[in-house]
């Protein structure tokens, strides 16, 4: 638990207990719930009716919108216009190919599942569509954002199973074409490929104006390589084994992992995405909060 | 090499165990199941391989230190000689090194040397060495001492002797030896050629009970080898200056016959004649120089053979000494004829010493007569008190009396000096003859008539005698079957006085008529001069009296060497063959010379077998003495308790854990 900050007012929960609990939507609403109540202050609660800014009236604008007040002020018309968010798409990219199924205390699909459940329901309750695509080397399950798709969208996490090898690249650029609307994109994955792959996998997405969080989830196990035996070691995707000596590569290895972790975070920044690393042993709290943080500097920078 | 217990030895197959747990991770690794390899494949597959080198280092390690401890278990020993295995605990080890002269013959030495060290090989720090070199004599080099390197220092110091083989000094001396420690284990070991020259079986030699005795046998060259025999002396004084006559013979014990072997004889360093003999194998030949004329000093003589293997055996030394004759005065009455006869004759034969015998009268017993004179012989002379006077003084300045009894002999009262008491006459005409009877042979006197057939007094018949009794510094040396002294001797000053209760002539007794007469009247003339004669040369090992050269004499001996007699004695011990010189403080012209000669007993190579000296001295051959033991073979058990190899690999099996231990530490990567 030391290795992220504590946020005020966060209810910290084991992620291997709630992957425990099976049922997705009480482990989403447990999670969420505690979330918002630790909130002293919700500026994105009713955000979808609030006020945005005034313009001129052009002929052709629909005279409703006309704000009556001013003109009686100004003896002007000017349109009245609203934060257009309220109703945003939002859809989850679940990675499930056979490298998520890693895992020490927990699998990474598992806390990924976990995690596009709390997400899900966090912006459900918020009134925004949701949806949801699976994906290994190609796409595997795809729920359309709707108000209405929270059950099916967590019945379709619940079961997702990791058993295909997977390739980021061709899902999310086929994908590419259904987001056309503007929303928000999470991509939940552990991110095994060169970092120009990946971007330039999620640049059509990011095009399409939509705004893109990656959540990079990777096992405390890949990132320090802890192992002390030799041993063969074998690719879950590929099946491919080569004797090592953990002792002998570590460093090497730890090195090689920083060094993608930080391309990733360079390259994310570069390109306006947001990138954020979650080890399996963090809390989900903590992922939801990143996520409820990221939207409110969206929500004030637009 | 064997092992107590073999059955461990199965336990080197556990070394295969590393070895195939290594292959079989090779061909069958555990496998961990990882997400991606993309990282692990950009890593260089070299450090793998260089790691993999390290651990075959390791698996060396660990591999020979598994095999040392098994070995350990297996309680390997080395199946040896009784010396290293005879017991358990320490052992107390007397090594006797032969350094006679005869181990000096080609390499014999230099493989005693190596047999004495293979011979201490075994000694464990625990055990105690002496070391004994012996000849003639058995000298302690070394005394219990935990040094070998010490004890095997002195072995290559030592050098062969001049002497011959004595085993019995040494024996003995080990004996002793072994019977003072108190360590558990004894054991003599004798390095010898072991001649038989020097053995004779004695109850003296048994070593403790319980001792080990190894012989180790050095062979002698098989190279042929002469020797030179002593010389004979024969002095020729037909009509002119007295010359000597040398003989001298040489030994061949090889088994080929010796042609032309040259023979030289040498006076005072200089070669005056040479000879050439043949001698047939297993034989002997001499040769007669032609005599060489004595002179009025000592002659320094050699005969020398050429050199062959055993060159201390070729040379023989002897002494000269000028001709001297024992003035001797035959005092008679006079007026028979025959009364010196038999006395005159006897004393005209003879040359050790050569007799110049006179007769005289009694008034002619002048002081100054007498001072030429060494020995006077009174014929059945009464004496009165003038004369009897003189002849004290002449007895107490050194000469000597021989008084031959008759019926006028008589002698002034006062004359307490005489060894007897004359009491009376016998007369044996009528009736049996006396018989000489009651002979002090351990005598002089009689010694050369000790052994049997060495001369019959029996056959002699006294007819009359004088009955003598002996003063208190009287010594009986013969009686007559009546049990009267019939010869009494006692020392008076520096001189001695020898009574004979009958006459030397036949007028009492046919003793003259006897072949014994001539060797008896010989005797008494040579006890009564106190002759003793010079030999020409004497044997290596023997002491000489240097009391010649005064309080600081000085010894010279053959090689150079100049010695002095121990303090508060007057011998010294011949050690080397030569001529040695006697000399007094300032170092003059020599007082005294001594011809040395090794004892050529020595050259004969004619072997006793060690394990008679085995049997001799422990009672079994080559086994310890102790009359309980079983048969002697040594159990394995005590063999490698003795020797607890499994100790040493034990040892050296933790070690290499311990430095497997450090290097598998400094090969492993520290983690942080």
């Amino acid at each position: 638990m030391s290795e992220h900050t504590i946020a005020p007012g966060a209810r910290f929960v084991d992620p291997a207990v709630l992957a425990r609990v099976g049922n997705l939507e009480f482990v989403a609403r447990s999670v969420v719930d505690g979330v918002i109540n630790g909130l002293h202050r919700s500026p994105f609660f009713g955000a979808s009716v609030d006020f945005a800014e005034h313009r001129g009236y052009v002929p052709g604008d629909d005279i409703r919108r006309v704000d009556w007040k001013v003109f009686a002020r100004t003896d002007r018309y000017f349109l009245k216009e609203f934060e257009a968010d309220s109703n945003a798409n939002f859809s989850v990219l679940l990675d499930i190919s056979r490298s998520m199924a890693f895992g020490t205390r927990l699998s990474k699909l598992d806390y990924a599942k976990t995690l596009a459940a709390c997400l899900t329901y966090l912006v459900h309750t918020q009134r925004d569509r949701v949806g949801l695509v699976t994906f290994d080397s190609e796409v595997v399950d795809f729920v359309p954002p709707s108000a209405k798709h929270l059950d099916v969208v967590l019945h379709t996490i619940d079961r997702a199973k990791a058993e295909r090898p997977g390739q980021i690249g061709p899902p999310l650029k086929k994908l590419a074409e259904h987001f056309g609307r503007r929303g928000i994109v999470v991509v939940i994955s552990d991110f095994y490929a060169e970092p120009d792959e990946i971007f330039e996998a999620i640049g059509p997405i990011r095009f399409r104006g939509n705004d893109v969080i990656l959540f990079h989830v990777l096992d405390p196990m890949e990132i320090e390589f802890s192992f002390s035996d030799p041993a063969s070691f074998e690719d879950l995707e590929s099946g491919d084994q080569i004797p090592i000596v953990p002792d002998a590569l570590a460093e090497q290895y730890r090195a090689l992992v920083k060094a993608h972790i930080d391309a990733l975070t360079s390259r994310a920044s570069a390109q306006r995405v947001d990138y954020m690393l979650l080890k399996t042993s963090m809390p989900l709290d903590h992922a939801l909060f990143q996520y409820l943080s990221i939207r409110d500097r969206l929500t004030r920078t637009r | 090499m064997t092992f107590l217990t073999p059955l461990f030895l199965l336990g080197l197959a556990a070394i295969a165990v590393p070895v195939l747990i290594h292959l079989t991770q090779r061909e069958r690794r555990t496998v961990v199941e990882f997400p991606s390899l993309m990282f692990l494949r950009k890593i260089p597959y070299e450090s793998v391989k260089r790691r993999r080198i390290r651990d075959w280092l390791l698996l060396a390690l660990r591999a020979a230190a598994l095999a040392l401890i098994v070995a350990a278990f297996a309680r390997p020993f080395v199946r040896g000689s009784e010396l290293s295995a005879a017991g358990g605990g320490a052992r107390e080890v007397v090594l006797l090194v032969d350094r006679s002269y005869s181990m000096g013959a080609g390499d014999t030495w230099a493989r005693a040397q190596q047999a004495a060290r293979q011979a201490l090989q075994n000694v464990s720090a625990l055990d105690r060495v002496s070391l004994v070199l012996f000849s003639s004599t058995a000298e302690l080099v070394l005394r219990s001492s935990a040094d070998v390197a010490r004890v095997l220092a002195e072995v290559e110091a030592a050098r062969p002797s001049a002497g011959a083989t004595r085993y019995a000094p040494a024996l003995k001396l080990a004996s002793s030896l072994l019977a003072e420690s108190q360590l558990p284990r004894r054991e003599a070991i004798l390095v010898s050629d072991f001649q038989r020259a020097g053995w004779q079986a004695d109850e003296a030699f048994r070593l403790p009970s319980g001792s080990v005795f190894t012989p180790v046998l050095v062979e002698p060259p098989s190279a042929p080898n002469l020797s030179i025999t002593p010389l004979s002396l024969q002095r020729v004084s037909d009509q002119g200056p007295e010359r000597v006559a040398v003989t001298a013979g040489v030994v061949n014990r090889g088994a080929e016959p010796a042609n032309r072997v040259s023979l030289a004889l040498e006076v005072d360093g200089r070669v005056v004649q040479s000879a050439t003999v043949d001698v047939a194998a297993q034989s002997s030949a001499s040769t007669t120089f032609a005599p060489i004329a004595a002179s009025g000093t000592s002659m320094r003589v050699v005969t020398r053979l050429p050199d062959d293997g055993l060159a201390a055996d070729n040379a023989f030394h002897a002494l000269v000494t000028p001709p001297q004759a024992l003035p001797v005065m035959v005092v008679g009455a006079g007026g028979r004829g025959d009364s010196d006869l038999y006395l005159l004759r006897a004393l005209a034969i003879g040359d050790r010493p050569r007799f110049q015998a006179t007769t005289h009268q009694v008034d002619a017993l002048t002081p100054e007569a007498l001072a030429r004179a060494r020995v006077v012989v009174l014929q059945d002379l009464p004496m009165g008190d003038a004369v009897a006077a003189r002849l004290k003084t002449f007895v107490e300045g050194g000469g000597g009396l021989v008084l031959a009894l008759g019926p006028r002999a008589s002698w002034p009262a006062n004359a307490s000096w005489l060894p007897v008491t004359i009491t009376g006459s016998e007369d044996r005409t009528r009736g049996a003859a006396a018989k000489l009877s009651g002979f002090d042979y351990g005598h002089a006197v009689f010694e050369p008539f000790r052994a049997p057939r060495s001369g019959d007094f029996s056959s002699a018949r006294i007819y009359g005698y004088r009955v003598m009794s002996p003063t208190p510094g009287g010594v009986t040396l013969a009686r007559f079957d009546g049990g009267t002294p019939a010869l009494v001797e006692a020392v008076v000053g520096k001189g001695r006085v020898l009574a004979w209760a009958t006459s030397l002539d036949l007028s009492w007794n046919d003793l003259a008529l006897k072949p014994v007469y001539l060797p008896f009247v010989h005797q008494l003339i040579r006890q009564a001069s106190g002759h003793r004669e010079q030999p020409g040369w004497l044997t290596v090992g023997q002491a000489v009296d240097v009391s010649a050269g005064g309080s600081g004499a000085v010894v010279l001996a053959p090689s150079g060497q100049r010695r002095t007699p121990a303090e508060g004695s007057s011998a010294i011990e011949l050690a080397e063959p030569g001529f040695y010189e006697v000399r007094d403080a300032r170092e003059g012209q020599p007082l005294q010379v001594v011809a040395s000669n090794v004892d050529l007993a020595e050259a004969d190579p004619a072997r006793v077998e060690p394990a008679e000296v085995s049997v001799a001295v422990t009672g079994q051959p080559g086994r310890a003495n102790d009359p309980g033991s079983a048969p002697a073979i040594v159990p394995d058990e005590v063999q490698e308790q003795a020797q607890r190899i499994w100790w040493y690999l034990l040892f050296a099996g933790i070690l290499l854990l311990i430095a497997e231990s450090w290097l598998a530490r400094r090969l492993t990567p520290v983690r942080h």
